[in-house]
C-alpha cells in the first residue's frame, strides 16, 4: 500500500477520505496525510512527502566542502547549527584535523542552545495544535533570546553557518558567555510556567496520556530516534553512545520514559530542555574566555575516503555519509534525517486513533519539513 | 475520596495555569515597533551585501574572483580584463543575484581586501524581483547609503561625513574577545 | 556597465502611518475605549427606558403603537449587539495581546480603538462566495439562523428590574428552545458547504449539542425550582438577599461548563477547531455570511455570561443608595451593576480562551453523560429539598 486514492473505496460508503495537508494548519509545514475517516476514527493513513524537496544531496555533491556547510543549515531550519555538525565532524575525521578544545566547547554550547530553541518551538506549536494559543507566543519570545545570542556571534539568526572544519568561523561575541548565563537564568524562571501550562495541565493529560502508544519493539523496528525513541523506553542517545565534541567532558542524563505515549514524548522533551541547561552551565564554567577557536585547515582541502558521522540533534540521530574521491568536492553525500525516519510511524500510530488524537500525535513527533523533504 | 482529590488536583492545575497566563499582563511587551523604531542589529548581522569604494572613489576590489569561487549559491558573476596600464585587473561586470543569495557571508570571508562586505540594511522588499539582481552600481550605492559595514578582516568600518573610511570605535566592534581585550591591557600598562 | 537599470523606487518604503509609540496620548485612548462602554450603556437605557417613555409621551401604547414601540426596541437592541460585538472582539484581542506579551491592535484609532470597525468594513467589502458544491439556499440561510437564534436570547434578559423586552412566565423554556436553535445554523451551514472539514465540524457540533443540552436543561430546572418561577425577572427578584451561587453551587459549575460548550468556546471548540478542522463549519464562509457567524459568536459571548449573572449572581442586584426602585436613575444603576458583573464573567471566559487547550470531542460527551447529568440530577434533587426545607 504505497498510496491510496482520494476517492473512497468502492463498497465502503461509510469511509470518508480527507486530505490532511499540505496546507493544513497542524501539519507543521507541508506534510500531506491522506486519511480515511470512519466518523472520527482513522481507518487508513498514508503520509505523502516531497512538497518541499530541494534536491539537497545532489546540490551538495556539486559544491566544495566549504560550500556544503551553509546548505546543511537549510535542512532542519529550527535547529540551526545542529545540522552543520555531522558534515563538519566527518570532514574533520577524514582530514585528521586537530580541533581546539575551546572550539569544541563553543560548538557544544551552540548545539545545546539550538536544542532548547527547537524544543521551545515544538512546545509552542504542539500546544497550538492542542488548541492553546498563548504558550506559542511565550516560547517564541524565549526562542527569540536564543536567536539574538546566536545573531550577535554568528551574524544570522536561524541559519547561522557558524561551524566550520576545525572549529567555528569566528570567535564568540565578548558578551556571549554573559548572555548565555542570563538566558539560562531566564529559562530557570520560565520553565515552571511552561510546566504549569503544558505538563501539569489536566486537559493536556486528557489529550495525550495513553494516546498514540509506540511500543519499544515497534519503535526500534521503524528506526525512530531521538525523543520519540527515548519516550518508548530505549535509552539510545548519540551523545552518550558515540560522544562527539565536548560531550565526553560534561555530565548529563538521558531522560527516558517507558510509556511510549504522546505524553511521554512531551515529558522527554521537557526533561531534555533541563538537561540542555545543565550541559550549558557546565560548559560555561569549563570554557576559557579567550583562546583558539579554529584549527588549521587548508582552504583547498581535498578528501579521499568515506565516513559516517552522526549527532543527536533535537529530533534524533542526524547523520551524514560522506564519500570523497580525492577532489575538493564530495563524491557522494547522504543525509540520514531524524525527522524523516520518525515520520515512518505515522501509519502505526494514526490508524485506529481519533482524528483529534492524530493531531496530538503528529505534534509529538515534531516533524520539520526542511529536513524531511531535503 | 480519591476521585474528589483528583478533581481538586485538576482544578488546582487549571487555576495555576490560568494564573500563570494572567501574570504576564503585568509584564511589558518586548515588542519592537519596527517601522517607527529601527531595530538595533548587532554589527555582524548579515542583512545585505555591499561593495566598498576607496576614499578617493576608486575600486577597493582587486577582482581576484575569490568571492565568486567561495559562493555556495553561485550567484556572483564577475567578468574582468587586464589593466592595460599598470598591474592587476579591471572590472567588466560584478553582479550578485540577491534574490538567490542565501546571505551566508562566505564571499565576505573569502575576500582578501574586504571589498565585499555585509551591511545592516534589510529593507529590501520590492515589487519586482529583478530589481534585486544587483550590479556594481547597486552594490556601491548599498555601501554609500549604509555608511557602516562589517567584514571579518577589518571589523566594522564607518564612512564619515567627509567621505573618509575609518575603523569604528571598539565599542562598535563585534570582534572576538581576544581582539577586544587588547586595548584594555594596554591601558593598564600605561 | 550597468546591465539592469536601477529604478528610483527600488526599495519598498514602509508608510509610517498610524500609531507612533513616541506620541501616544493615553487620555485619547481612554476616551475611545470608554466611548464603547457609554455607547453600550446608552443603548441599554434608550431601549428599556427611553423608548417606552417616548411612546408613553406620544400616547402610542396600544394596538399598532405598541408594535412599533417593540420594533424600535428590537432595532436598538440590534445596534446594541453590534456595539457588543465590536467591543468584545476588541477586548478579546487586547486581552489576548496583553496576556501574550504583545500589544494587540495598535494602528487604527488611538491604541487600536477602532480596529474592529475597520475589520467589519473589510468583511462588508469582501465577496460573499458560495462554493459550487454548496446547497445555495441552506448555505445562505445558516448564518441567519445562527444569528437570529443568538439574538433572540435578548428578549428575556433583564438588564434591570422591569427592563426586559418580554418578562414572560416561560422564560426558561424559551431560552432552551432558542439557544438550541443556534446549533442548527451551525449544522446546516456545515452540512450544506459541500466541504468535508465543514461536514465533520457540523457533526461535531451536533454531537456536542446532544451532550450539553441535557445538563443545561437540568440546571435550568434546578434554578426554576429554587427560584420558584420560570420567569427570569422573578428568578432575579428571588435572589434579593442571597445570590443563587451559594445554594446552587453544583448547578452553577455545570452551567458554566455547559455554556462554554454552547459557546463553542475554547476547551470545547470542536466544531471549529482551527488546528484540526481548519475552521470547521464556517470554513467555506466569507464576507458578510462569515460576519454573521462571528457576530452571533460574540453576541453569545455576551449573553451567556449575562445569563450566568442572571441565574447565579443576582442579576441587577446591588446597593441602590436610596434610589426609588423603578425610576430611571435606579434602572440605570441596576443595569450598570448587571453590566459590571457580566463583564467580569466575560473576562473569565476570555481568560479561559487565552489559557486552555482543547479537549477531544468524545471526552466532552463522556464527561457530559457520565458526570454532568448525574451531578445535575443530584443538584436538582438537592435544590428541591432545600426549597422544601427553607422556603
Ligand atoms: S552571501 Fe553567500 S550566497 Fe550570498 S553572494 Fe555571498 S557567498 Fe554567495
Ligand atoms: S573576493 Fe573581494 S577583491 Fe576578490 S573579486 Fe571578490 S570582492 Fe573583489
Amino acid at each position: 500500500m504505497s498510496t491510496i486514492s482520494v476517492d473512497p473505496v468502492p463498497g465502503r460508503s461509510d469511509e470518508m477520505v480527507v486530505n490532511m495537508g499540505p496546507q493544513h494548519p497542524a501539519t507543521h509545514g507541508v506534510l500531506r496525510v491522506v486519511i480515511g475517516l470512519e466518523g472520527e476514527r482513522i481507518t487508513r493513513a498514508v503520509p505523502h512527502i516531497g512538497y518541499l524537496h530541494r534536491n539537497h544531496e545532489k546540490i551538495e555533491e556539486a559544491r566544495t566542502y566549504f560550500q556544503v556547510v551553509p546548505y546543511t543549515d537549510r535542512m532542519d531550519y529550527v535547529s540551526g547549527t545542529q545540522n552543520e555538525l555531522p558534515v563538519v565532524l566527518a570532514v574533520e575525521d577524514l582530514l585528521g584535523v586537530e580541533v581546539p578544545q575551546r572550539a569544541k566547547q563553543i560548538r557544544t554550547i551552540f548545539f545545546e542552545l539550538f536544542r532548547i530553541a527547537s524544543h521551545l518551538v515544538w512546545m509552542g506549536t504542539a500546544m497550538l495544535d492542542l488548541g492553546a494559543i498563548t504558550p506559542f507566543l511565550y516560547t517564541f519570545w524565549d526562542r527569540e533570546i536564543i536567536l539574538g545570542i546566536v545573531e550577535r556571534t554568528a551574524g544570522a539568526r536561524m541559519l547561522p553557518n557558524y561551524y566550520t572544519f576545525g572549529g567555528v568561523r569566528r570567535d564568540v561575541h565578548p558578551e556571549f558567555f554573559k548572555d548565555v548565563a542570563d538566558f539560562l537564568d531566564h529559562m530557570q524562571r520560565r520553565m515552571p510556567d511552561y510546566e504549569h501550562l503544558v505538563l501539569e495541565n489536566p486537559i493536556v493529560h486528557a489529550r495525550t496520556k495513553g494516546v498514540g502508544v509506540l511500543s519499544k519493539e515497534r519503535a526500534i523496528a521503524r528506526g525512530v530516534t531521538g525523543p520519540v525513541l527515548r519516550a518508548s523506553g530505549v535509552a539510545y542517545d548519540v551523545r552518550k553512545a558515540f560522544p562527539y565534541d565536548a560531550y565526553p567532558d560534561v555530565e548529563f542524563e538521558v531522560p527516558t520514559s517507558s510509556d511510549g505515549d504522546t505524553y511521554a514524548r512531551f515529558w522527554v522533551r521537557f526533561q531534555e530542555i533541563y538537561q540542555a541547561c545543565k550541559i550549558i552551565r557546565q560548559l560555561l564554567e569549563q570554557t576559557p574566555k579567550t583562546g583558539p577557536y579554529k584549527g588549521k585547515v587548508s582552504p583547498r582541502l581535498k578528501i579521499s575516503g568515506e565516513r559516517y558521522r552522526a549527532v543527536e540533534n533535537s529530533r534524533g540521530e542526524l547523520g551524514v555519509y560522506v564519500v570523497g574521491d580525492g577532489s575538493d568536492r564530495p563524491y557522494r553525500i547522504k543525509h540520514r534525517g531524524a525527522a524523516f525516519t520518525n515520520l515512518q510511524v505515522i501509519p502505526d500510530l494514526f490508524i485506529g486513533a481519533k482524528f483529534s488524537d492524530a493531531i496530538a500525535i503528529l505534534s509529538s513527533l515534531d516533524p520539520v519539513f526542511g529536513e524531511i523533504d531535503r | 475520596m480519591s476521585l474528589l482529590s483528583e478533581v481538586w488536583q485538576a482544578v488546582k492545575a487549571l487555576g495555576t495555569g490560568m494564573a500563570t497566563v494572567h501574570k504576564r499582563v503585568y509584564e511589558d511587551a518586548p515588542t519592537e515597533f519596527y517601522p517607527y523604531v529601527q531595530p538595533d542589529l548587532p554589527a555582524v548581522s548579515v542583512q545585505s551585501l555591499a561593495l566598498v569604494e576607496n576614499e578617493d572613489g576608486s575600486e577597493r576590489c582587486i577582482v581576484c574572483l575569490q568571492c565568486e569561487r567561495a559562493c555556495p549559491a553561485q550567484v556572483i558573476t564577475i567578468e574582468r580584463h587586464r589593466n592595460p596600464e599598470g598591474k592587476g585587473f579591471l572590472i567588466d561586470r560584478f553582479d550578485i543575484d540577491l534574490v538567490n543569495c542565501m546571505y551566508c557571508a562566505a564571499c565576505v570571508e573569502a575576500c582578501p581586501v574586504s571589498s565585499i562586505v555585509t551591511i545592516q540594511d534589510f529593507e529590501m522588499s520590492t515589487y519586482d524581483l529583478h530589481t534585486l539582481k544587483a550590479d556594481i552600481d547597486f552594490l556601491h550605492e548599498q555601501s554609500r547609503r549604509s555608511r557602516r559595514w562589517y567584514s571579518p578582516k577589518f571589523g566594522v568600518e564607518i564612512r564619515t561625513d567627509d567621505g573618509k573610511i575609518v575603523k569604528a570605535p571598539p565599542e562598535m566592534q563585534p570582534g572576538g574577545l581576544a581582539e577586544l581585550l587588547k586595548p584594555a591591557e594596554e591601558e593598564v600598562d600605561q | 556597465m550597468s546591465y539592469i537599470p536601477i529604478p528610483e523606487d527600488r526599495h519598498f518604503r514602509i508608510k509610517r502611518i498610524g500609531y507612533d509609540p513616541g506620541r501616544s496620548r493615553p487620555w485619547l485612548e481612554r476616551l475611545v475605549y470608554s466611548l464603547y462602554v457609554f455607547a453600550f450603556w446608552g443603548f441599554v437605557i434608550a431601549t428599556y427606558a427611553g423608548v417606552p417613555a417616548l411612546f408613553d409621551a406620544l400616547g402610542w401604547t396600544a394596538g399598532w403603537g405598541y408594535v412599533v414601540m417593540r420594533a424600535t426596541q428590537v432595532v436598538l437592541l440590534f445596534l446594541l449587539s453590534a456595539v457588543i460585538a465590536l467591543m468584545l472582539i476588541l477586548a478579546l484581542r487586547k486581552y489576548l495581546g496583553k496576556v501574550q506579551e504583545r500589544y494587540g491592535p495598535m494602528h487604527y484609532g488611538p491604541a487600536g480603538g477602532i480596529q474592529t470597525v475597520f475589520d467589519a468594513l473589510k468583511l462588508l467589502g469582501k465577496e460573499d462566495f458560495v462554493p459550487a458544491a454548496a446547497d445555495w439556499l441552506t448555505f445562505r440561510l445558516a448564518p441567519a439562523v445562527t444569528f437570529v437564534s443568538s439574538f433572540a436570547i435578548f428578549a428575556v434578559v433583564p438588564f434591570a428590574s422591569g427592563w426586559t423586552l418580554a418578562d414572560t412566565n416561560v422564560g426558561l423554556i424559551y431560552l432552551i428552545a432558542v439557544s438550541t436553535l443556534s446549533t442548527y445554523g451551525v449544522l446546516l451551514g456545515g452540512v450544506s458547504s459541500g466541504n468535508k472539514w465543514a461536514l465533520v465540524g457540523a457533526l461535531r457540533a451536533g454531537a456536542q449539542m446532544v451532550s450539553y443540552e441535557i445538563p443545561l436543561a437540568l440546571v435550568f430546572l434546578s434554578v426554576a425550582v429554587w427560584g420558584g418561577s420560570l420567569s427570569l425577572g422573578r428568578i432575579v427578584d428571588s435572589q434579593m438577599g442571597l445570590w443563587n451561587v451559594v445554594p446552587l453551587f453544583i448547578p452553577f459549575v455545570l452551567y458554566v461548563i455547559s455554556s462554554l460548550a454552547e459557546l463553542k468556546h475554547i476547551p470545547f471548540d470542536f466544531p471549529e477547531a482551527e488546528s484540526e478542522l481548519i475552521a470547521g463549519y464556517n470554513v467555506e464562509y466569507s464576507g458578510m455570511s462569515f460576519a454573521f457567524f462571528f457576530l452571533a459568536e460574540f453576541v453569545e459571548l455576551f449573553l451567556l455570561p449575562a445569563l450566568i449573572v442572571v441565574f447565579f449572581f443576582g442579576g441587577w442586584h446591588g446597593p441602590l443608595f436610596g434610589l426609588e426602585p423603578g425610576t430611571l436613575a435606579a434602572g440605570a444603576l441596576q443595569s450598570l451593576y448587571f453590566t459590571i458583573k457580566t463583564a467580569v464573567w466575560v473576562w473569565i471566559f476570555l481568560w479561559i480562551r487565552a489559557t486552555l487547550p482543547r479537549y477531544r470531542d468524545d471526552q466532552l460527551m463522556e464527561f457530559a453523560w457520565k458526570a454532568m447529568i448525574p451531578l445535575a440530577l443530584f443538584g436538582l434533587v438537592l435544590a428541591a429539598y432545600m426549597r422544601l426545607i427553607w422556603r
